[in-house]
């Protein structure tokens, strides 16, 4: 009797969650400057979302960014986001109010906050996304700007001009259920 | 038994912290991928490198090799005379360049091939280095009566590379050149040489990069291992490297098995490569 019990204890929460994940989340960042466009589009990003508890987990690999420009990329994994030593960025937090969020087809706006970990920098953030169900898929979108000296990522004085500040990031998932 | 119940709610409730949520799918292993930037520019120093003109990527460069530094300030350390190469190639794809040359050392004109045979790889699925076959086909121009195949030289090498961390690279580099035509009886027309390199990275942008061929069999009298010593400093648009080396010649017969300098007598040259690449 002990024994079951203890093993309800156990299972429940590891088989009870109603999880939702994806492997092939798409993340692209755009910096626009006069002189030069920059975009880059990833297609691996993994998350999971946690249907009970509205907590969601990100992982970002970096080298899964490709731009157009080869050389671009090489320098982007090896001179900005150090790919080598920061090979993942990564996001955990949770949909706020999620209790009071009814999922359905209609696209709901909600906030999302938590903490961003991109090149080993952590920092908190809170950004507005919108989130709807359909055909048995959660799917969700945003879009914000983070700032590239938020997380340390240098850029030389001789490219200032060509890599903005303040980088648009947007994200687009869906999630089906584990 | 009450507080052992505790524990398990307690230990249960740890499976909700953030960072469990992924692992709740992760059963795959990552996959592996190639590694990146072994070197900065398709030359180590004087050497090829086994990086490449990348994929649909046209990339020039821009030789100069300066006069020997021997007659100190009467020729600015040799700035006053300088030995020219143009060179282009392009990236057929990510395992084929195709490039073409104008060296003003011997005004000699050259043909070359890079093939990626294999290229080092991050784990599970682990390649040890990369390797590239190189191939150069040169004709030298400077001699107006020579019958063609006699201007003839061939140049083959593979290439094997691994970047052993972060910061070092190194290169080995088993060489043979051809000569159509000899110049005297003892040289053979094969010359076998075993070239080695490498980079340490300084800082994020710069490096120091070193390469050597040493001769295998015999050479005449006369003959200098080549050796290059030089610096990296990536740009972002352009890579520059600034180099001395003991070889004046930038084309492969040139500097592997025509040395000329030697520290003793401070005859050696002064030099940088540009690179630059444009996306077609």
């Amino acid at each position: 009797m002990i024994k079951t019990l203890l093993c309800l204890f156990i299972l429940v929460p590891i088989y009870g969650k109603n999880i939702y994940f994806t492997r092939s989340g798409s993340v692209s960042f755009f910096s626009g400057t006069p002189l030069e466009d920059i975009k880059a589009n990833n297609e691996q990003v993994t998350c999971v979302l946690d249907m009970e508890t509205g907590k969601t987990s990100f992982r970002i690999p970096i080298r899964g960014f490709v731009f157009k420009n080869a050389l671009m990329q090489e320098h982007f994994n090896e001179n900005y986001l150090e790919s080598e030593k920061y090979p993942n960025a990564s996001f955990n937090g949770e949909i706020q109010n999620w209790n009071n969020l009814l999922m359905n087809e209609e696209p709901k706006q909600v906030v999302i906050a938590g903490e961003m970990t991109i090149h080993g920098i952590t920092n908190s953030i809170k950004e507005n996304g919108i989130i709807y169900k359909r055909k048995k898929k959660v799917n969700g979108q945003a879009t914000f700007n983070i700032s590239l000296s938020d997380y340390m990522v240098k850029i030389p004085k001789i490219l200032k001009k060509n890599i903005a500040e303040s980088v648009e990031l947007k994200i687009n998932l869906e999630l089906k259920k584990k | 038994m009450k507080s052992f119940f505790l524990l398990i709610l307690f230990s249960s409730s740890i499976y909700y912290s953030q960072e469990d949520l992924l692992s709740f799918i992760d059963d795959e292993e990552p996959a592996s991928l190639p590694i990146q930037s072994i070197f900065k520019a398709t030359r180590i120093v004087n050497a090829q490198s086994v990086e490449m003109a990348r994929s649909k990527t046209l990339e020039f460069i821009i030789f100069h090799r300066f006069g020997s530094m021997s007659n100190g300030f009467y020729d600015l350390y040799g700035l006053d005379e300088a030995s020219v190469r143009f060179d282009l190639s392009y990236g057929l794809n990510e395992n084929i360049s195709l490039g073409f040359g104008r060296s003003s050392y011997l005004k000699t004109y050259d043909f070359f091939y890079k093939l990626k045979l294999l290229s080092q790889k991050s784990k599970p699925s682990y390649s040890f280095a990369s390797v590239v076959l190189f191939s150069k086909l040169e004709i030298a121009t400077i001699n107006k009566t020579l019958e063609f195949k006699n201007r003839l030289i061939y140049d083959v090498q593979l290439l094997i590379a691994r970047k052993i961390n972060q910061n070092f690279s190194i290169q080995i580099m088993p060489t043979v050149i051809h000569k159509n035509l000899i110049q005297t009886e003892d040289i053979s027309n094969n010359l076998f040489s075993f070239g080695m390199g490498g980079r340490a990275k300084v800082t994020k942008r710069v490096s120091f990069n070193i390469d050597t061929f040493i001769p295998l069999g015999n050479r005449r009298t006369s003959f200098n291992q080549s050796w290059g010593l030089g610096c990296d400093i990536d740009t972002g648009g352009h890579v520059f490297q600034l180099l001395v080396t003991n070889a004046q010649g930038t084309f492969e017969s040139s500097y592997i098995e025509n040395a000329t300098g030697n520290i003793k007598d401070i005859e050696i040259f002064f030099g940088f490569n540009i690179t630059r690449s444009f996306i077609i």
